[in-house]
């Protein structure tokens, strides 16, 4: 039966998702999420954050998602122990290699491809089964149908991020940010002589990407044309098609938004808990207040 | 490799800018265009045109290597299965691609031909090289952001050669949208001619290159100075990235670049002012060394190059 897996990036919000009816809550860890030092949790609150979540028979899982650098990468490895003593059984992580050395060392871990892996075909669904992960995360702008072709290769559970900011570049595949401004920024977590990039969505900003796509720009070509350039962007629900995905063999419908503070994650949430209700009873989806989801509830500051 | 040896590649989208172009600097060429299928004549939707340009290339005595989107979907699998199946019956060397899933797709259907990643497949450690190693791939360019200190490392640990981009404009995104199709009208410029202009996006100092449904760094990325700390690394497979460009910009920079990478394999770094001066020729918005230095891709690190103040007169 699918899952409804919900973000949330401090204590306030894991309470407000818990409340809205979320099975599962994804949470970063401090220094090493990719949400940046907004959304992440320090390990006491990621140890209250395990035991509130299974007092409400959910689970919480944690985001490992920047790609750490080759001095790094002993430092997360080091954490993973520490981790599943506080009862975390589920990594999200977002570079090949972590993964599959993840996969060799932990083996009793269940790992998820980060929507940041960039999966989008069965192909790639394919790839991630072969090298041990136990989910992989697709985009919003997979349908249902294309969706149900990557759920048919089995043996993976297949995850679509249904809430999520569908930006002019996809997510995986930009490098803009830090070609335009690449500021190292202190590395939290005690790790004092490592510095992370603020500029860099995959080695895992501060929470700042600096949005440049969304900049106004000025189009020009060399025989003199000019315009104004806004790089499209969208706040990307598919809560229309939730039973499709239902019926696609989804396992997990996930919501992007780490960063939302937890009176706009609740609603969010219960909003997309009573349409998986909804279709489970075959119903007509439930018509809510507001006929699209609010402006203010687009993701920032990923 | 023999010692000396080097492989100088470069790209280009159809067939017709490759009649245009001199290979003759180039070792090999990588055939197709990675961000859209609409692109005018791509050859990775016309089986016919991508016959023929594999003969052509491969006539001229260079390595004809297949590309491939750097984005698909399920419905594009089938298209690149038939671009595939001719670039194995021509004798293709290799295939490019910019997904795990076709890592995965080509080892499993097409195992005759050796596997390049591209930079869009996002390798970043060492690790990740080991996991390709175990699906046979034959070559990897590292992800764009990497610094060269990294990228050292990567090579040092693995056993997978690595490619480096040391000139053209550096990939920085690849979307599902072309910003230029709304611009048909006004323009007058109609699809696929209209990304094939000289399209930059300018605000205050930064500059990039749309190229419809891609964009690229708009200075040129420039590794020339550095070409003697390349190959010291140990690295000998090097491409000047120039699918958005002319085919004088191809044959002009990849002359440049041949001359200087034997210079460097003899251990002589010296750098002739005119190759600056074909660099300078062939820059709209000026130098710089993407991620190589750990800076903002913007920046030149280096003493050689014309500097951006005086591109910025031109």
């Amino acid at each position: 039966m699918a899952t409804l897996l919900a973000p949330a990036g401090s204590p306030e919000a894991i309470h407000a998702a818990l409340e809205a009816g979320a099975d599962a809550v994804y949470v970063g860890l401090k220094g090493w999420s990719r949400g940046g030092a907004r959304g992440e949790l320090d390990r006491d609150e990621l140890a209250r954050a395990v035991r509130q979540a299974a007092e409400r028979g959910a689970e919480l899982q944690l985001a490992l998602n920047t790609i750490p650098k080759p001095r790094e990468r002993a430092a997360l490895l080091a954490e993973i122990p520490g981790l599943t003593a506080l009862g975390i059984r589920t990594l999200i992580v977002n570079d090949v290699g972590v993964l599959a050395t993840l996969r060799r060392r932990f083996p009793e871990l269940s790992l998820t491809a980060s929507i940041g892996c960039g999966a989008q075909t069965v192909a790639d669904v394919a790839f991630f089964r072969e090298i041990g992960a136990d989910a992989i995360v697709l985009p919003g702008t997979v349908g249902p149908a294309e969706a149900a072709e990557c759920a048919a290769v089995g043996g993976i559970t297949v995850e679509v991020m249904l809430h999520m900011v569908e930006e002019f570049v996809l997510l995986g595949k930009c490098a803009m940010p830090s070609y335009v401004h690449l500021k190292p920024t202190a590395m939290p977590g005690g790790l004092p002589d490592v510095m992370r990039q603020t500029g860099s969505m995959k080695r895992g900003g501060v929470g700042a990407c600096f949005r440049i796509c969304q900049e106004p720009w000025e189009l020009s070509t060399a025989d003199g044309h000019r315009a104004a350039q806004l790089f499209p962007s969208r706040q990307l629900s598919r809560l229309g098609d939730v039973p499709g995905y239902l019926a696609a063999g989804v396992g997990v419908l996930k919501l992007q938004g780490r960063s939302l503070p937890p009176e706009q994650l609740e609603p969010l949430v219960a909003r997309y808990r009573r349409a998986i209700d909804a279709a489970r009873a075959a119903a007509r989806l439930p018509a809510f207040p507001e006929p699209v989801l609010p402006p203010s509830w687009t993701v920032v500051g990923r | 490799m023999e010692p000396g040896a080097f492989e100088l590649n470069t790209s280009v989208s159809n067939l017709r800018h490759l009649r245009a172009s001199d290979l003759g600097p180039y070792d090999a060429v990588y055939l197709g265009n990675i961000y859209c299928r609409r692109y005018e004549g791509n050859p990775l939707e016309r089986p016919t045109e991508l016959r023929e340009a594999i003969r052509l290339v491969r006539a001229e005595g260079r390595r004809a290597y297949l590309t491939t989107y750097a984005t698909p979907r399920n419905d594009t699998l089938p298209v690149l299965r038939a671009a595939l199946a001719v670039a194995v019956a021509e004798g293709a060397a290799a295939v490019e691609v910019h997904s795990l899933g076709l890592v995965k797709l080509v080892r499993d259907e097409f195992p005759e031909l050796p596997i390049h990643v591209g930079n869009f497949t996002n390798v970043y450690t060492s690790a990740g090289v080991e996991v390709l190693e175990g699906f046979g791939v034959a070559r990897i360019t590292p992800a764009s952001e990497l610094p060269l200190d990294e990228i050292d490392a990567i090579g040092r640990a693995g056993g997978i050669p690595l490619e480096l981009v040391v000139h053209g404009k550096l990939p920085l995104g690849v979307s599902e949208f072309c910003v230029l199709l709304d611009y048909e009208r006004t323009w007058g410029v109609p699809c696929p001619e209209l990304c094939q202009r000289e399209v930059f996006l300018r605000k205050e100092a930064w500059g990039l290159k749309s190229v419809g449904k891609g964009i690229l760094s708009g200075r040129d990325v420039c590794l020339l100075e550095h070409l003697p700390r390349l190959v010291a690394a140990g690295h000998r497979h090097f491409r000047v990235e120039a699918v958005s460009e002319s085919p004088e910009y191809r044959r002009a920079v990849g002359a440049t670049y041949r001359e200087a990478l034997v210079r460097a394999l003899a251990g002589d770094g010296w750098l002739e002012a005119r190759w600056w001066e074909t660099l300078a020729a062939h820059s709209r918005l000026g130098l710089a060394n993407g991620f190589a230095f750990g800076r903002s891709g913007m920046d030149y690190v280096g003493t050689e190059a014309p500097s951006t103040t005086e591109w910025r007169a031109r």
